[in-house]
């Protein structure tokens, strides 16, 4: 599961990249690709334990958005991580 | 190492630390990602002085990946564009599995050197590094049995009773070769009576290389070549070169230190030299 705040962005806050990239919507900036994976859960990190800016914000979330995210970011899951 | 190496004149070894794990382009657009944004920082830093490349690897939207096989593409692109330049994989990889942290040691051929990072570090505000006394073992274990040689991470002083800890453990070739860290969080703090301290502290006989983080970088790795060390510098550490101004490359960075080395009559190492002085 990943973060609700987690989107995939070409472009935002003026910057502009070839591939999309991770973006915290509760942040409103593109994140570190560490951070990032935090973000996406990938290896031993979820958002809801290891991420400070989710933590604050968590109570913003909608109810039952907790779920929604793993299709739309599917193709940049974890993949070859391993 | 001491101020004695200094006046006697001993070659500085360069690293050029090109990527990192941390940071990406969303913080300096000069950063590496792509095997072949990398294979041609690499070739650009050796050309400036370097004879050293620390190398993470990112997948294409600059995510980090621990796959041997995105790090065989990035070693293929810098043997393709650099001359000489040692390759120097990173082991570290916070959150990751200690299954995923030995992948970088599995290229063909292996990388010359590795980094071993020597203890826990804090990242954000709930999140640990671990990097617990079992899994530098087992990464030393196979970096001896593919001939890689370490580079042991010291973050903090706790770190260098780690260095001696291990040095109980198991035995490392020589030259011990350790990178002082010096910057913000869990490691030491930036002061230069600290860094003299950590100088007398390393094992005897053993190379140091110094690492400063953020504005700390230049002072720092000046400080390293004057008391006899070898330096590091790079966009993984440091993506300013100087307040608040974008390092435009890696290259302008070494360009920088071997500039300052140059001045300070201290040689700067070849690739060749420094596998020299490092026993490699």
């Amino acid at each position: 599961m990943t973060c609700p705040f987690l989107a995939y962005r070409s472009e935002a806050n003026d910057r502009q990249f070839d591939e999309p990239r991770a973006y915290c919507e509760a942040a409103e900036q593109f994140v570190q690709p560490m951070r990032a994976d935090i973000c996406n859960d990938r290896y031993d990190l979820s958002h809801d334990e290891h991420c400070e800016i989710y933590l604050e914000h968590a109570d913003e979330v909608p109810a039952g958005t907790e779920t929604g995210d793993e299709t739309e970011n599917a193709g940049q899951s974890a993949g070859d991580d391993a | 190492m001491s101020y004695e190496n200094y006046l006697a004149g001993e070659p500085v070894i360069i690293t050029a630390a090109l990527t990192g794990g941390v940071q990406g382009k969303e913080a300096t657009p000069h950063l590496p990602e792509t095997p072949k944004e990398i294979g041609k920082a690499a070739a650009e830093a050796e050309a400036a002085g370097a004879s050293v490349v620390h190398v993470h690897a990112r997948k294409d939207n600059g995510e980090r990946t621990f796959a041997t096989e995105r790090f065989q593409e990035i070693d293929d692109e810098i043997r393709r564009q650099a001359d000489d330049v040692i390759i120097q994989h990173s082991t570290g990889g916070t959150g990751a599995s200690d299954e995923d942290r030995h992948l970088p040691l599995r290229t063909d051929p292996a990388p010359e050197m590795a980094s071993l990072d020597m203890g826990p570090m804090n990242r954000y505000d709930h999140l640990t590094s671990e990097n617990t006394r079992g899994l530098v073992d087992s990464l030393h274990e196979e970096m001896v049995e593919r001939g890689i040689k370490p580079e042991l991470e010291i973050f903090n002083d706790g770190h260098m009773n780690e260095t001696y800890g291990l040095l109980e453990r198991r035995e490392l070739a020589e030259p011990v070769y350790g990178t002082l860290i010096f910057g913000p969080g869990t490691l030491t703090p930036p002061k230069p009576r600290n860094f003299i301290n950590a100088i007398d502290n390393l094992p005897e006989g053993a190379q140091f290389n110094t690492l400063g983080f953020g504005r700390h970088q230049l002072p720092f790795v000046t400080m390293g070549i004057l008391f006899g060390g070898h330096v590091r510098v790079g966009l993984e550490d440091n993506i300013y070169y100087e307040r608040g101004e974008l390092a435009t490359s890696n290259a302008q960075l070494v360009e920088r230190v071997a500039r300052i080395a140059d001045e300070l009559g201290r040689e700067v190492a070849t690739p060749s030299q420094a596998r020299d002085i490092l026993n490699l």
